[in-house]
C-alpha cells in the first residue's frame, strides 16, 4: 500500500505542536510505515504537492501564513488544525486587543533590549495583519487536535483515526485547552 | 410541602412543590451541565446551560429557574439539546478573551470542562476580542474581565451570603461588566475580603492573588479543618500541594458558618514574620538563641520551680488541651492563684455583666450566631463585627437585607453598618450606657404587646431615666431614641450584640443594662458578646479567667518574679504586654510568632500555628470545634499541651 502523504506547516506559533508530533513514543515508527511527511519542518522539504492530510500548526497572523494556509488547503483533501493557535487563536491572541501600530512599536522600538529600532519594512518581510485569526476564520479547516501543546495522546488519537479514514474529534478524556 | 412526580428521561422522580426542575434532577441524581447555577444562591437562568425539553412547552427551558409540576415529561439530553449547549459554549468562549494557555483558572475552570465534555475543538463564530481590564487594586483578589462570562455567582454570593453588596453588574447589553460599587475598582470599593466571589467564580475572572498559579484543586490534597480565628468556627477546607498550604476554602458556603472571611482566608497564607521553630534561651551575652527542648525545659524548671511567686497569662487563640494543660500546671503543679487570659477585662465584665442580670445565669445564656439570621429586630452595640468577626457582620448585613429585620445601631464611629440601620444613634464616647437606658425607657413607655408576659422585673432597670435630658446629654434627636424604641418594642425576636467598643469600659453595669434590655425585646434575653480571642470563649471555660483581676494588681507591685505567657499563634504585636511584665525576673514565652513579648523572654517555646496542629476551640456561643494539621510540621516540635505538661513533669520532681 502506498504511503499516506502527510505536509504540516507552522504558522504563527513557537513549534511545540510539532515538538508535541515527534513525542509520540514508539507511535512515530509506526507512523512513519504508513505515512510520508511532505513539505514539512521536520524533512525541510520548501515546495507543495498534493497530499491527503495537511496539518497546520499556529494561528494566521500576517500575509505570508495566510497565503501559506490557502496554498495547503488547495492541496489537501483534509485540513487538520493542530494546537490551541490553530484552533482558538492561542497565545498570539494575546495581541488581539492590541492596536497593531501599538504592538510593532512595543516589539521593536519599546523593548527595553533594543537600541535604535525600528519597524521593519520591505517586500521581504510579511505584513502583520490587523488581528491574530483561528485557522478556520480564513479556510475551511476539517478536523481539530486543541492544546497548548496537544496530548500526544490526542495527536496519535487523530493521526490513527485518519488513517482509519474517518474524521477524529479529540476524546473529552484526553482533550486539553492548556 | 405536597410531592410532585415527574418523568424526567423516561424514570419517574419525586421533587417538592415549589422545586424548580433542576432541583428535582439533583434530588434524583441526573447529570446537567450548569454555569450560573451555585448551591445556595437563587436561580438566575443566566447561561443557559441547563435548558431542557418539557413537553407540551413551546421553547426549551432553563430548569434552574422553571418551576417543576406534576406529571411533567422532562427530556434533559437529547441531541437538540447537546447541540444547543455546545453552541453557548461557542458564544461563551468568543464573546470574551477566553484563552486557557494561560489563565489562571486553567484545569479548575468550569466553563473549561464543559467545553471538553462537549468536545469544543473549535468555535464557528468570530471572536469578538473585546478590550476587557484587568482590576488588581485590591489587596488579596483580582478581577479580570476578559474571563468573565457574566454568570452572576460573585454578585449573587456577595449579595445573598456575604451581605456586603459590593459587586453587582454595570452598564448594559455588550458593554455589561461586573463592577464594584459604582464602578470603583475594587480595592477602592465596600468589598469586605471575604473571598466568596473568587471561591464561586466558575472561571478564571476572580482569583486569589496568594493562591495564583501555586497549584490547582486536583493537584492539591484537600484537609477538612475549622478556622479559629475569630471565633466564629467556620468550617474550611485547607488545599495543600508539597506541603504547601495553597488555599483555604469554605466546604459549603450555603451553610451558615461555611462563608469565611478575610482571616479566615488568607491570614495563613500571608505570615507576618517568620515563625518560632525551635526553643530558644538565652546565651552568656544575653541574646536568644536556638537550643534543645531538653536545654530549655531545664532552665523552666530552674526558673520557675523556685518558690517565688509566678504569674500565668494565656491567650485566647490556643487550644482547649493546651489552655487545660495550662491550668493545671499554674494552679495544681505551681500552686499560683495568678492566672488570667490576656482578655481577662472582657471575661470580668462579661460575667460580672451576666451574674448582676441573673445571678444563676453564666456565659451558657448567650444566643447562637444562627439566631442572627432570624432575629426581626437587631441592635448592634460598640461593635464592628466586620472587622473583628466578618461573618457576624455578614449575618447582620443579610438579616437586614434578606428579612427586612430592622436594625438599631449605637456607636459614635461609623462602620458598614451604619446605611444599612433603621436608627443610628451616635452617643458621644463613654455614654452607650445612657443611650440603652434611653431606649429602655422609652420601651417602656412606648408599651410591650400584651403577649410579651410580665416584663416589669427588666423595665424597673430603666425607670428612672429621663429621656429628654438624656436626649440632650447624649446629643441626640428624642425621635431618633423614640424610633428605634419602636422598632424594638414592637419586634417579637430581638438580638443584641456588642463588642470592643461595650468592653473597653470594664465596666459590668452596661452589659447588665442590655442584656435587661434584651429581655424587654424578646421572650428569652438574646445577647452575644463579641470575643476578642478564637479561643476565649474555651479558656474562659477552662477556668482561666481571673474573676479579681489580680495578675494586673500583682504585676504592678512588682513582686511577680516568674511569668509564663501562652501566647499561641496570634500574630498581634503586644508591646502593652510586654510593658506590663517589664519587672518580672523570668518570663517564659510560648509563641509561634517573634514578638515584643519574646524580646524580653528568658525562654521562648514554639507553639504550633492553628493550621499544623490538632486541637479542639471553643466558638463565642459555646460550640467544640475540632481542627486537623492542614500542612506538617517536623516531628520534632512538641504541640502547645505537651510542651506545657513536659514542663509540668519537670516542676514535679
Amino acid at each position: 500500500m502506498a504511503k499516506v502523504k502527510i505536509a504540516t506547516v507552522w504558522l504563527e506559533s513557537c513549534a511545540g505542536c510539532h515538538m508535541s508530533l515527534l513525542d509520540v513514543d514508539e507511535f512515530i515508527i509506526d507512523l512513519s510505515k504508513l505515512v510520508e511527511f511532505r513539505r514539512s519542518p521536520i524533512t525541510d522539504i520548501k515546495g507543495f504537492d498534493d497530499v491527503v492530510v495537511g496539518i497546520i500548526e499556529g494561528c494566521i497572523g500576517n500575509e505570508e501564513e495566510k497565503e501559506v494556509a490557502e496554498e495547503l488547503r488547495q492541496h489537501s483533501q483534509i485540513i487538520m488544525a493542530l494546537g490551541d493557535c490553530a484552533c482558538f487563536g492561542g497565545v498570539c491572541a494575546m495581541r488581539n486587543t492590541l492596536d497593531k501600530a501599538d504592538v510593532l512599536k512595543r516589539a521593536y522600538i519599546d523593548t527595553p533590549s533594543t537600541y535604535k529600532g525600528k519597524i521593519p519594512k520591505s517586500p521581504g518581510v510579511p505584513e502583520l495583519l490587523n488581528k491574530v485569526y483561528p485557522v478556520n476564520q480564513i479556510i475551511k479547516v476539517d478536523c481539530y487536535i486543541p492544546g497548548c501543546p496537544p496530548e500526544p495522546e490526542a495527536i496519535k488519537y487523530g493521526l490513527t483515526e485518519l488513517l482509519a479514514g474517518r474524521i477524529p474529534v479529540v476524546p473529552s478524556n484526553i482533550m486539553r485547552f492548556d | 410541602m405536597s410531592e410532585i412526580t415527574l418523568t424526567i428521561n423516561g424514570k419517574q422522580c419525586k421533587g417538592k412543590q415549589g422545586d424548580s426542575v433542576l432541583d428535582v434532577c439533583v434530588a434524583n441524581g441526573i447529570e446537567l451541565p450548569t454555569l450560573c447555577h451555585f448551591k445556595g444562591l437563587s436561580d438566575v437562568g443566566a447561561c443557559r446551560m441547563c435548558l431542557v425539553e418539557i413537553e407540551k412547552e413551546r421553547n426549551l427551558v432553563p430548569a434552574c429557574t422553571h418551576p417543576a409540576s406534576d406529571g411533567q415529561v422532562v427530556r434533559t439530553s437529547t441531541e437538540k439539546l447537546e447541540k444547543y449547549r455546545r453552541l453557548i459554549l461557542e458564544l461563551l468562549f468568543t464573546e470574551r478573551n477566553h484563552l486557557c494557555a494561560y489563565c489562571v483558572a486553567t484545569g479548575d475552570c468550569e466553563l473549561q470542562k464543559l467545553a471538553y465534555k462537549y468536545q469544543m475543538d473549535n468555535a464557528r463564530y468570530e471572536y469578538a476580542w473585546p478590550v476587557k481590564t484587568v482590576d488588581s487594586s485590591h489587596p488579596y483578589i483580582v478581577m479580570d474581565h476578559n474571563r468573565c462570562i457574566l454568570c452572576g455567582r460573585c454578585i449573587r454570593i456577595c449579595d445573598e451570603i456575604t451581605g456586603a453588596h459590593a459587586l453587582d453588574f454595570g452598564k448594559r447589553g455588550w458593554k455589561t461588566n461586573v463592577c464594584a460599587d459604582i464602578n470603583q475598582p475594587l480595592g477602592e470599593s465596600s468589598c469586605i475580603s471575604c473571598g466568596g466571589c473568587f471561591q464561586a467564580c466558575p472561571t478564571g475572572a476572580i482569583f486569589s492573588k496568594a493562591s495564583a498559579y501555586k497549584g490547582k484543586t486536583a493537584e492539591c490534597t484537600a484537609v477538612s479543618s475549622v478556622c479559629t480565628i475569630c471565633g466564629v468556627g467556620c468550617d474550611i477546607k485547607g488545599l495543600v500541594k508539597d506541603n504547601h498550604l495553597v488555599k483555604i476554602e469554605s466546604p459549603d458556603m450555603a451553610k451558615p458558618r461555611g462563608l469565611l472571611c478575610q482571616m479566615g482566608r488568607f491570614e495563613s497564607l500571608y505570615n507576618p514574620t517568620e515563625k518560632v521553630r525551635t526553643p530558644l534561651k538565652r546565651n552568656s551575652k544575653g541574646q536568644l538563641q536556638s537550643c534543645t527542648y531538653k536545654e530549655a525545659f531545664e532552665t523552666i524548671a530552674k526558673g520557675l520551680g523556685s518558690g517565688d511567686t509566678v504569674a500565668g497569662l494565656a491567650s485566647g487563640r490556643a487550644s482547649n488541651e493546651a489552655l487545660k494543660a495550662f491550668s493545671d500546671l499554674m494552679t495544681k503543679t505551681l500552686g499560683s492563684k495568678l492566672v488570667d487570659t490576656l482578655d481577662g477585662n472582657d471575661f470580668r465584665t462579661i460575667t460580672e455583666g451576666i451574674a448582676r442580670f441573673d445571678a444563676r445565669a453564666g456565659l451558657g445564656m448567650e444566643a447562637s450566631l444562627e439566631e442572627i439570621l432570624t432575629a426581626d429586630s437587631i441592635v448592634v452595640i460598640g461593635a464592628n463585627p466586620i472587622k473583628s468577626h466578618p461573618v457576624v457582620g455578614s449575618y447582620i448585613l443579610r438579616a437586614t437585607a434578606k428579612n427586612k429585620s430592622n436594625l438599631v445601631v449605637i456607636d459614635p464611629l461609623r462602620n458598614p453598618f451604619t446605611f444599612r440601620a433603621t436608627v443610628w444613634l451616635r452617643p458621644p464616647e463613654g455614654k452607650k450606657a445612657l443611650a440603652v437606658k434611653a431606649i429602655g425607657k422609652a420601651i417602656v413607655e412606648h408599651g410591650l404587646p400584651k403577649s410579651a408576659g410580665d416584663k416589669s422585673k427588666f423595665s424597673v432597670n430603666f425607670k428612672d431615666t429621663d429621656i429628654k435630658k438624656a436626649a440632650k446629654d447624649l446629643d441626640i434627636d428624642v425621635h431618633d431614641i423614640n424610633r428605634a424604641a419602636e422598632v424594638l418594642a414592637e419586634s417579637k425576636n430581638g438580638i443584641i450584640i456588642y463588642g470592643d467598643g461595650v468592653l473597653q469600659y470594664k465596666d459590668a453595669d452596661i452589659v447588665a443594662l442590655i442584656l435587661n434590655l434584651a429581655a424587654l425585646i424578646n421572650t428569652q434575653p438574646k445577647v452575644i458578646s463579641l470575643k476578642r480571642y478564637g479561643n476565649s470563649r474555651g479558656a474562659w471555660d477552662a477556668g482561666l479567667g481571673n474573676p479579681d483581676n489580680t495578675v494586673a494588681a500583682e504585676l504592678n507591685k512588682g513582686k511577680v518574679k516568674g511569668a509564663y505567657l501562652l501566647l499561641a499563634d496570634d500574630p498581634a504585636e503586644s508591646q502593652a504586654l510586654a510593658d506590663s511584665l517589664g519587672s518580672v525576673e523570668f518570663v517564659v514565652a510560648q509563641a509561634s510568632y517573634l514578638s515584643p513579648v519574646t524580646a524580653l523572654a528568658s525562654v521562648v517555646l514554639p507553639s504550633l500555628h492553628w493550621t499544623e496542629s490538632k486541637g479542639t476551640y471553643t466558638t463565642i456561643d459555646g460550640i467544640l470545634k475540632s481542627t486537623a494539621p492542614i500542612v506538617k510540621v517536623s516531628e520534632d516540635i512538641l504541640t502547645d499541651a505537651d510542651t506545657i505538661k513536659e514542663i509540668a513533669s519537670r516542676l514535679k520532681k
